[in-house]
């Protein structure tokens, strides 16, 4: 079987643990105790995960991060499993299933009752902007509860190997992986409570949340929550466009920055948004070949130099350029590209093929809150911010008073605004249960400037639009 | 802007546009259909799709025998699949009581043509061998009734009656009617005013609203009904199984979710549609009683819509005496999908001044002055 890790790269290390074996059908596997089941097999040269209900279609992972269900296995018997996010162990066995698996016989005691537990404030989401708001709540007082349902924090922060530069001195100069793992440290010295791999799946009314810890299903009665659940990459339409080898950018980084394992050998990135670039130059630095960069707007979307940086490095970026199709029977083995007019339709005679075994999707992101429309919170249709977004207060509090939101599920943005947010709530959410303080204020002050800061610049010119038209000029306390 | 129709219809669910479709077909296409959100927002978006003959009244049973069999037709019409599986209702008895009127509900169904049966609990785990029978004291099935995939049906008319030429607003919510005697004049909305004489309340859970604009005072309440779908499985289950004593009901859809629900006795009047904790402890536990081997399963979504209820458990049709040509469509109970095909040709013969192809006549609202109403007794939920 191939071996797909990565050995050596110029900025990580990867700390993959030890070496276990497990089982796919039938077939011994090696994988290491850090890695996700998804990523073993890929790892091992196994990119089908699953098929399509109706066609059958083969399908690989997307996301990366729990959020797709294109990844689904059995594992240990257990169908319907996201592998990407489900830590691989010693001796288990995972097999692929039909879109129509058996129910599967379970031994133990049907109906433990749910564990009912109350705490004070929880955090949904240990990316940037929750691990950020957790810090601050807890540093104020609060019994904080932070839930992500991956293995590992840090949200996307910890994919990013690039130096940041926004215009908020903390952070610039920094790579985004340290910040990450800074935040997890500082989080668990102010006593956080932190569970992993713990999936909250819902909200009731009132202030109830249900949660999937590890298959056992809790019951957590909450006084407030900060929910910072980040992002869902957005996909494209054209034809195959479910093969394996179409990975999201996210996707693509978790796999190769956070896992070390090589997506593949040669990428046709579609969209040059800062997200399509960087994970281009990440490829580049991983020794992946970068085809070619498609763009469907006239210019590129991204930052002057990170496009100088892969240029430089000879991948061309063809602004007004889209795909079309992608080729393959069971994995992608090349891809059709077509110039756009004016209108954006594609020009006729100008198809051209292109070679690559991963097609990279980024083109964009909207914000994940489908918890927040549960709880009833007012949702607008704010394009500058990605999609649907919950309206908000100055606070980041949104119309269900108690319940804040924060980071990407806010609206997109960058990780230096989702850190500043986070923190804003963080300190909001402790004046709603406790009333105000000097402190308190200070800190939402504080944080407010430093998003104004950073909306001030061109890249901030959008979300600056986009917050005007759903935030309610008010403020908890 | 003012503009006008013929016809305003209050409703983008399955009768809202199941009445423009029969318009439509009668060539009557001067018409606006009105939805506050979007098409099949309402109860018609958050059914189970269940298909059911087997009631204990002569009305209901009329309603729902024509309507399956035009549901059959409706399928070629349209010209799409409408994942009408017809793997029959088995209706489980738990009481002595359920007993005595499940034989008589069989009695009056097989005078009115249908083909239904009292079974034994061994015969019900013959039907479904996964089945709990220790406490089923017998079982009515009938194998024509099914389940329908509500989407398709109430999407497939949306397309129809706008390729037909009739005049769908979503996201435009009525504000007001508005009337000069006993004759409607216009309906407003938040996007404007439309002259018009005829006004047709499809607005289920919303309808007494609707009908408080007129003046009109309807029995109907909004309750709360809560439904969920679990992660699909190879098919095991062929028919819906229900049980009126449990308040539940539960089906495998084609795709090989189940997807069921469960009444809540405790549940208050309301336009509530947050789904609660109750029902999925509740929901879970349940299905499990009924089928133990359920327990392997993980559910996917739970989600509520409205049961628009009247104190008969029948929907309220045609028109109203205080006001003309105002046509009531409401008042479903909890099964207003399965009895749609005909009540909305009905309501489309009525409004047009044909004689009505079936006289549903006595599901008017000047029955409830009478006090001595046939309430219907398989409700379920
Ligand atoms: C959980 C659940 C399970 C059910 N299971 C079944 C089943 O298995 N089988 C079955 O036959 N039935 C079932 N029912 C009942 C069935 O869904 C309803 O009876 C049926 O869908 C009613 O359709 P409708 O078009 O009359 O109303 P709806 O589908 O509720 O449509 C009314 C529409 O009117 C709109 N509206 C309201 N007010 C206004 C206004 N002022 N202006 C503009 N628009 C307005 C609403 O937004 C809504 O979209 C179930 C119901 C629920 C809630
Ligand atoms: S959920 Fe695993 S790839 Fe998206």
């Amino acid at each position: 079987m191939p071996d797909n890790r990565i050995k050596e790269h110029p900025v990580l290390d990867f700390d993959r643990g030890k070496e276990i074996y497990f089982e796919f059908e039938g077939k011994k596997i090696k994988a290491y105790e850090r890695e996700t089941i998804a990523s073993a097999l890929y790892a091992n040269g196994i990119h089908q995960f699953t098929e399509s209900k109706k066609m059958h279609r083969p399908r690989g992972f997307f996301c990366a991060i729990g959020k797709c269900s294109s990844c689904i296995m059995k594992v240990n018997g257990i169908p319907h499993v996201r592998t990407c996010i489900t830590p691989v162990e010693e001796g288990m066995k995972v097999e692929r299933h039909s879109a129509q698996p058996e129910i599967p016989e379970i031994e133990p005691e049907p109906y433990p009752e749910p564990e009912e537990k109350e705490v004070e404030i929880a955090v949904v989401g240990g990316g940037p902007a929750g691990l950020s708001a957790a810090i601050v709540a807890a540093e104020f007082g609060g019994d904080v509860h932070l839930f992500d349902e991956g293995d590992s924090l840090g949200g996307q922060l910890v994919k990013q190997t690039h130096q940041f530069f926004g215009s908020h001195k903390a952070e610039a100069g920094t790579r985004g992986i340290d910040i990450g793992t800074d935040l997890l440290e500082k989080a668990k010295e102010m006593g956080v409570k932190i569970h992993h791999n713990a999936t909250v799946l819902g909200y009731y009314p009132e202030m109830t949340l249900t949660v999937d810890a590890g298959g056992k299903l809790e019951i957590y009665h909450v006084k407030g929550i900060v929910y910072a659940t980040g992002a869902i990459e957005n996909y494209l339409a054209f034809e195959n466009n479910d093969l394996p080898g179409i990975y999201g950018a996210g996707g693509v980084q978790t796999l190769m920055n956070e896992q070390g394992i090589i997506p593949g050998r040669k990428v046709l990135m579609v969209g040059s948004g800062n997200v399509g670039l960087i994970v281009s130059y990440q490829l580049l630095q991983a020794g992946v070949d970068v085809v070619e960069v498609v763009e469907a707007m006239p210019h590129i979307g991204g930052y002057q130099v990170h496009a100088s940086k892969i240029r430089r490095a000879g991948v061309p970026i063809n602004t007004r350029h889209t795909i079309v199709k992608a080729k393959g029977d069971y994995e992608v083995e090349s891809a059709i590209i077509q110039e756009l007019d004016e209108d954006w339709n594609p020009v006729p005679g100008t198809e051209r093929e292109i070679e690559c075994d991963i097609i990279c999707i980024a083109v964009g992101l909207q914000p994940d809150n489908h918890f927040l429309r549960q709880a009833g919170c007012d949702i607008e249709f704010v394009r500058e911010l990605g999609g649907f977004v919950p309206i908000r207060n100055k606070d980041m509090e949104t119309t269900v008073e108690g319940i804040f939101v924060a980071g990407d599920a806010a609206g997109i943005e960058e990780a230096t605004v989702a850190v500043l947010e986070g923190r804003l709530a963080g300190a909001a959410i402790i004046q709603r249960l406790y009333g105000t303080s000097e402190d308190t204020q200070k800190e939402k002050e504080k944080a407010r400037e430093g998003i104004e800061q950073m909306r001030k610049g061109p890249y901030g010119q959008m979300p600056r639009r986009g917050v005007k038209v759903c935030t309610i000029d008010e403020e908890v306390c | 802007m003012t503009d006008s129709a013929g016809v305003v219809i209050i409703g983008g669910g399955v009768n809202g546009t199941g009445i423009a479709y029969h318009l439509a077909k009668k060539g009557y296409t001067d018409v606006i259909v009105l939805e506050k959100s979007y098409i099949c927002s309402g109860a018609s978006g958050r059914n189970g799709g269940g298909i059911r003959q087997q009631w204990s009244t002569k009305e209901n049973i009329k309603l729902a025998i024509e309507s399956t069999r035009m549901f059959e037709e409706l399928q070629k019409e349209l010209d799409t699949d409408l994942e009408f599986k017809q793997g029959g209702y088995l209706v489980l008895a738990f009481t002595e009581e359920e007993v005595e009127q499940f034989k008589k509900n069989v009695s009056i169904q097989n005078e009115m043509g249908l083909d239904s049966k009292f079974i034994n609990p061994e015969e019900a785990k013959e039907l479904v061998p996964e089945l709990n029978i220790s406490k089923v004291k017998g079982a009515t099935f009938n194998e024509t009734d099914g389940t329908i995939y509500p989407f398709k049906v109430v999407h497939g008319y949306a397309k129809a009656i706008k390729e037909m030429g009739i005049d769908v607003r979503e996201h435009t919510e009525v504000l007001d009617i508005e009337k000069n005697g006993d004759e409607i004049t216009a309906v407003k909305t938040n996007k404007g005013t439309i002259k018009t004489d005829t006004v047709v309340n499809a607005a289920g859970g919303w309808s007494k609203k609707v009908a408080e604009m007129l003046q009109v005072d309807l029995p109907n309440k909004p309750y709360r009904h809560e439904i969920m779908v679990t992660e699909p499985y190879a098919p095991f289950l062929d028919p819906m199984v229900i049980s009126f004593h449990h308040g539940i009901y539960f089906s495998q859809s084609e795709h090989g979710n189940i997807v069921g629900g469960i009444g809540n006795p405790n549940e208050t009047e309301g336009i509530e549609q947050r789904a609660s904790l109750w029902f999925l402890k509740t929901m879970a536990k349940t299905l499990v009683e009924f089928v133990p081997r359920f327990k392997g399963m993980n559910m996917l979504r739970q989600w509520a819509g409205l049961y628009d209820t009247t104190p008969d458990a029948q929907p309220v049709l045609g028109p109203v005496p205080e006001v003309k040509r105002f046509y009531q469509v409401n008042g479903f109970s909890g099964h207003g999908f399965m009895v749609s095909p005909v009540v909305d040709k009905v309501t489309a013969e009525l409004i047009l001044g044909e004689t009505p192809s079936m006289d549903i006549s006595d599901l008017s609202i000047t029955r409830f002055e009478d006090m001595d109403i046939e309430k219907e007794y398989s409700v379920v939920g």
